[in-house]
């Protein structure tokens, strides 16, 4: 099958390619150099920007606790749904959509590869099922490791290289793509109810802190060679004065950044770079976060941008999610997994006039404008929990458009506006550091070499925005772009044409990716497994895994393991 | 005025959101027959379900009064949202009639199903007959309940009727199933006749009165005295004696629950803490 | 489970696919049976899909398909069962977690309203009081001190009853334990029984409380105002002195991880998801004190994979209605048992269930009074009454898939054996009856446009 998509201003980043007029050709699902115009179907770009599909290194959209967020919000669903059509399932949407919805609201705005990012080991089953019900999109998830008690052990006995083993058997045995940590240790203190406060806090019953986890998973992640950094949600989360925690988590990996390469990703940083020591007091800590981003080249991050609109939160930081239980009295869901980690989830609406919403809404603007290189600050919201992955369209309005901060900034509370860096920023992203920031900076630092460009040999994943870079100012006419970017003007999935003008043409799989991690001794690691299983869970050795009899398109990414 | 006929009687669940004023304001007859119901898994036209005429009266308002005759009792969604008009049945009326309703009256000459009045904003229900449960309440999962408005029955009701209410007024002649006024934030809610136990049940505000005899009163409401009578609405008043008692403690509520002395014996014991 | 029962699973079964003829139930060819059953579903104007909790979650997602192309209520078992437990978490949310880690923490375990040593017979032994974690041992040994104890008094009593077989001896009537609550006093692992009556389980357990019947409303309530130190009036809630149920609480404000396992006795007894509702607030408030969680007990092997699925795929977890074209979900409206009694749908389809044997008589009547198809490896009451039957393969025996464990964690179900030929497994049959009843309607829209 062959494609052309041709005369549109591409941008793709990680190609060095920005605006210029090109046709791109596809063929059998990837990128080609050229392929016979007068056989090949055609795409008419012309007047449009072309880039690589989305990409979101960081949204909850499959597995246990996202469906438990489904189960508690029928009220949510009740008003937005959509019916059945010859081509789509039906659904439901607002902040926790259904699976098939998320897959075709996703692929309307033009996304092609989204990342899952709390999946514990024990449930991995389930989250691959529901993303094997999520169309249009390729997708991988990452397995919860900064409280397992294997970790945690290892780590307290300094036995790096036995970590990394076992952690190459539990993603290849859950089919995951990178390690995840979630307030490492304050999960586990989760079990008995407690917390851990900072870095050097005694993890309770294990002999080790949060430092030595994060210290100990980046070297193991270094020793496996595994694409992605480790994917960090820090400590004291949601808390005023937490941006010293942020900071303490970026600068105690520092010294382990060996290659021109980062080594940490810390992600929805708008929700740890909070300063003050109250809510009453709690100001922006982002111009301390970005100073620090500016001088150093170690760390990624992405936004967690909050959004004006009611929402669910769920993370796997189940002391967290209590606390915001505590703060509105909304119902609250609980769900701590064995041996590996917990979760919660609470709804929540941000009021624009609510002092410390707007505080927050402004931190995540400041971090992605403050911090110099876009490949380093990716546009996210947590979804769902700084808002649903619908509202990125906005973002992306106030990312180029200082005229649409100011619109927003004129009815936030006054407090807040006061105190807010924004009125006095000028930066306007341009279209060529948009796809960097939702894309191609996102592709890189998973390491996903096919995903992220329009180079020859990527998938042909591909999304065309019917706004044109030659007769637009983007800066005044944000709302043009933001209409742009909600409904895709074309969305090209494995070199199929999936939508046209925000509506889906054909429903498609896409594949989950996963990490095949080869080390030297495997056979050692399994026969360790299996006599502790009976110990630490309660499921047999063999149902442990997840196996592959009922899922599909699974899309194994074999990687050799330094130890 | 325009009248309503059912064709036949109908057994699929009929989803019946445009018989409200509002849809059918402005609307030739014609347009009305051709507005779209579901009936089962089908979709229909009003004109296929029910035979519409125009009645002519005397002074022709705006917005249409639309009455309907027969057993109705599986047409869901009458008057959805409605902001003004009148609908009047005669017959039995199906569930969330006037549901989330902004304005304008219903009365019904019948019995309705569960979940009238659900989220009710403003206006008024008068039910002469029963209505069923979920009186006013809100739908799973929410806490919005009425927000405003009277409804009114002239019969009995089923369970948590008037669960989640903010504001507004409910009156039951009849009697009340078990959790009237479950979670209640405020407004009132007359039971004339005997309820099922649990009134009241985590209440944070509002007033419950019942009239006639209830079945218990939670451990974890308080007695707070006995008083003559109390306010129901504007030229409504209670007669008691009645007990008062204040609750839900769990919620560290502040909600007032009357019970009347004279039907309710068994709550003596409750006086020696006075 | 004991190998009788495992190896003796094909008693009753079906073998061939069935259609009534004339009355009576008779052999037919597959694709017979599929047509006419594809037809019956695609002409209905409201069927109804039930079933789901016995078969494997591949299924259920087929199933799924099938009512939204037909347009039909698809519900599963739930609704007879731990429904009202999903209308309460909708409300409140629940404190819970996977049982490895009640296994490993739980120094406090209560049941309320359910009867593990019948229902969930490993249910102590592998998760909770008898079981054996990394922060607390197993009670075993004082276990089988009571029922060394019990037993030694059964014995008795026995003797007693021989020597002198006339005399009447008192049979004591389920007696309430009087006295204080022991289990605030002791070390290690308590365990707490909740019932109308004193169940098998509450013999081994340190204390046991005997509430009132459907008056468990008042004892949770009870039981929330006394953990935030308020004081009850009265002097007894549920036909339980309150100084009891003061000690009960200090016990529970006092371990280190407490949980409640509730079953029917909650979810079916007067107040129905508002006990369920008190409970969780319960649970949830006892957060503030020290760490507890709550846990529904699920009956049917799969009905937690039949709510997942559900959940995923149409955003609600049971009782959904595809009629208008999108998922609606209203417990009471949409529930399979209120549609019956309504005489609403006019056709059904039974998968993995029983229906026509538990369910009210109304309902089972209307059921069988209309078309009814019957996808079930045995012969029960429901198929007995179909007009179309489909053989179907054990989920888990001759058939392999995915179940979720009662606290959602999710296990895959093995083939041991071959099913007998013929037979095929609920997907297969349901994605060929998905196939035809597609086919029938292309067929029924072409001539339609003709005319």
């Amino acid at each position: 099958m062959e494609l052309l998509v041709k005369n549109g201003f591409v941008y793709d980043p990680l190609n060095g390619v920005n605006g210029e007029k090109m046709d791109i050709a596809v063929r059998d699902g990837k990128i080609v150099e050229s392929v016979n115009e007068r056989r090949a179907r055609k795409i008419n770009a012309s007047g449009m920007a072309v880039m690589p599909g989305g990409v979101d290194i960081h949204t909850h959209i499959a597995g246990s606790e996202v469906n438990t967020g489904r189960l508690l919000r029928p009220e949510d669903h009740f008003r937005d749904f959509e019916s059945k059509t010859s081509v789509t399932r039906a659904g439901v949407g607002r902040s926790i959509p259904s699976t098939f919805t998320t897959g075709y609201r996703y692929a309307r705005m033009g996304y092609t590869t989204i990342m899952n990012p709390s999946m514990p080991p024990l449930e991995a089953k389930h989250t691959h099922e529901e993303l094997n019900d999520t169309p249009m999109l390729d997708k991988a998830s990452y397995p919860l490791l900064g409280n397992w008690w294997f970790v945690l052990e290892y780590l307290a006995q300094g036995k790096i290289k036995e970590c990394a083993r076992h952690i190459a058997w539990i993603m290849s045995s859950t089919k995951g793509y990178a390690i995840k940590i979630v307030n490492p240790g304050g999960l586990e203190a989760w079990g008995f109810g407690h917390n851990v406060k900072g870095l050097d806090d005694q993890v309770p019953y294990f002999c080790t802190t949060p430092r030595e986890i994060i210290r100990g998973l980046c070297k193991a992640n270094k020793l496996l060679n595994l694409p992605h950094t480790i994917h960090v949600h820090a400590n004291n989360l949601g808390k005023p004065g937490n941006y010293t925690t942020t900071l303490e988590t970026l600068k105690c990996v520092e010294d382990l950044a060996t290659e021109d390469k980062p080594v940490i990703h810390l992600t929805h940083c708008q929700f740890s770079a909070f300063k003050g020591d109250d809510w009453r007091t709690l100001e922006s800590g982002a111009e301390e976060i970005a100073n620090y981003m500016n001088g150093h080249s170690h760390a990624t991050m992405d936004m967690g941008q909050v959004i004006f609109t009611d929402t669910t939160t769920m993370t796997a930081d189940g002391p967290f999610q209590y606390a915001l239980y505590g703060l509105t009295g909304n119902k609250w869901v609980n769900h701590d997994v064995e041996t590996e980690t917990s979760g919660g989830i609470v709804p929540f609406r941000y009021h624009r006039k609510s002092y410390v919403h707007a505080v927050q809404w402004s931190i995540g603007l400041e971090l992605a404008l403050l911090i110099k290189d876009p490949w380093r600050i990716f546009m996210t919201t947590d979804h769902p929990n700084g808002g649903p992955f619908t509202s990125y369209p906005k973002i992306i309005a106030w990312l180029i458009s200082k005229k649409a901060r100011e619109a927003s900034l004129k009815r936030i509370n006054a407090r807040a506006r006061s105190r807010s860096l924004l009125p006095s920023m000028d930066r306007e992203l341009s279209l060529y550091e948009i796809a960097t920031v939702t894309r191609a900076g996102q592709a890189r630092a998973l390491g996903l070499k096919n995903k992220g460009h329009l180079g020859v040999g990527a998938d042909a994943d591909i999304a065309v925005y019917n706004v044109n870079p030659e007769t637009t100012d983007i800066s005044r006419k944000y709302r043009t772009v933001r209409r742009a970017f909600r409904r895709a003007a074309y969305t090209v999935k494995g070199g199929e044409l999936v939508v046209k003008d925000g509506a889906i043409l054909k429903h498609v799989d896409g594949h989950t990716m996963w990490l095949d991690v080869k080390v030297s001794e495997p056979a050692r690691i399994t026969g360790d497994m299996k006599r502790r299983f009976k110990d630490y869970w309660t499921v047999e050795y063999e149902n442990y895994p997840v196996n592959e009899d009922h899922l599909k398109g699974l899309d194994p990414i074999t990687v050799k393991a330094r130890v | 005025m325009i009248s309503l006929r059912p064709l036949k009687p109908f057994r699929f669940p009929v989803l019946a959101e445009c018989i409200n004023p509002d849809v059918f304001q402005g609307k030739t007859l014609n347009e009305i027959e051709t507005l779209q119901v579901w009936e089962g898994n089908k979709q229909k036209k009003l004109g296929e379900l029910f035979k519409i005429d125009e009645v002519k009266t005397e002074n022709q308002p705006d917005n249409p009064a639309i009455t309907l005759y027969g057993d109705v009792s599986k047409v869901r969604r009458i008057g959805l949202g409605m902001k003004s008009g009148e609908i009047t049945l005669n017959g039995d009326a199906g569930m969330h009639l006037g549901e989330e309703m902004k304005g304008g009256n219903i009365t019904v000459h019948g019995n309705t199903g569960g979940w009238t009045g659900s989220m009710m904003k403003a206006g008024t229900i008068e039910i002469f007959g029963s209505a069923g449960d979920y009186l006013g309440a809100p739908y799973r999962g929410s806490t919005e309940g009425m927000h405003g408005g009277r409804i009114v029955v002239h019969g009995n009701v089923g369970t948590e009727a008037g669960a989640n209410m903010k504001k507004g007024i409910i009156k039951i002649y009849g009697s009340a199933g078990q959790f009237v006024g479950f979670r209640m934030h405020d407004g009132t809610i007359y039971v004339q006749g005997d309820c099922e136990g649990r009134a009241g049940a985590c209440m944070v505000n509002g007033k419950i009165v019942v009239g006639g005899h209830l079945e218990s009163v939670l451990p974890s409401f308080t007695i707070d005295g006995i008083r003559p009578k109390v306010k129901i609405e504007e030229n409504e008043v209670a007669e008691g004696p009645l007990y008062v008692f204040l609750g839900d403690l769990v919620e560290n509520g502040n909600g007032k629950l009357y019970v009347s002395k004279q039907k309710n014996p068994h709550l003596n014991s409750y006086e020696k803490f006075l | 489970m004991c190998e009788s029962k495992f190896l003796g699973y094909s008693g009753h079964r079906l073998l061939k696919p069935l259609i009534r003829k004339n009355g009576t139930l008779v052999e037919v060819p597959f694709k017979e049976a599929l047509v006419k059953a594809a037809e019956v579903l695609a002409e209905a104007d409201y069927p109804l899909l039930y079933g789901w909790s016995s078969t494997s979650c591949e299924a259920t997602r087929v199933g799924i398909e099938l009512a939204e192309e037909v347009g039909g209520v698809i519900d599963n078992t739930s609704t007879v069962c731990h429904g009202p437990s999903v209308l309460g978490i909708q409300d409140v949310g629940i404190s819970s977690c996977t049982l490895g880690q009640i296994r490993h923490r739980a120094d406090l375990v209560i049941y309320w309203g359910s009867n593990p040593w019948s229902a969930h017979p490993r249910h102590i032994e592998r998760y909770t009081t008898l079981s054996e974690g990394k922060f607390e041992r197993s009670e075993w040994r004082s276990y089988v001190t009571k029922t060394k104890a019990a037993t030694a008094r059964k014995k008795v009593e026995s003797a007693l009853r021989q020597v002198s077989p006339k005399k009447k001896f008192p049979i004591p009537s389920t007696p309430v334990e009087r006295g204080p609550c022991p289990a605030i006093l002791k070390a290690g692992r308590k365990l707490i029984v909740i019932d109308v009556r004193k169940t098998r389980t509450a013999e081994i357990a340190d204390y046991f409380i005997q509430v009132e019947p459907n008056k468990d409303y008042e004892l949770l309530q009870a039981f929330r105002a006394l953990i935030r130190d308020q004081e009850i009036e009265t002097d007894k809630v549920a036909g339980v002195p309150v100084e009891y149920l003061e000690d009960v609480s200090d016990a529970m404000i006092g371990c280190n991880f407490g949980v409640i396992f509730f079953g029917l006795g909650l979810t079916m007894s007067k107040g129905k998801s508002r006990n369920v509702d008190a409970a969780l607030r319960l649970a949830r408030d006892l957060n503030a004190r020290t760490k507890f969680v709550i846990m529904p007990m699920r009956g049917h092997f799969n009905v937690s994979g039949a709510d997942t699925v559900f959940l995923w795929q149409t955003g609600y977890p049971y009782a959904v209605d595809f009629s208008s074209g999108y998922p609606r979900y209203n417990p009471g409206e949409t529930s399979a048992i209120d549609v019956l009694l309504r005489k609403e749908s006019d056709a059904a389809l039974v998968i993995g269930s029983d229906p026509v044997s538990n369910f009210p008589r109304k309902a089972a009547e209307h059921l069988v009074n209309n078309p009814l198809i019957a996808i079930d490896p045995h012969m029960n009451a429901t198929s007995q009454m179909a007009d179309i039957v489909f053989p179907s393969a054990f989920v888990g025996i001759e058939t392999s898939g995915t179940a979720y464990r009662m606290d959602h964690v999710p296990l895959p179900l093995k083939k041991v054996v071959e099913p007998p030929r013929g037979v095929l497994p609920d997907e297969e049959i349901l994605r060929r009856l998905l196939l035809e009843v597609r086919k029938v309607k292309k067929r029924k829209k072409a001539q339609a446009e003709v005319k």
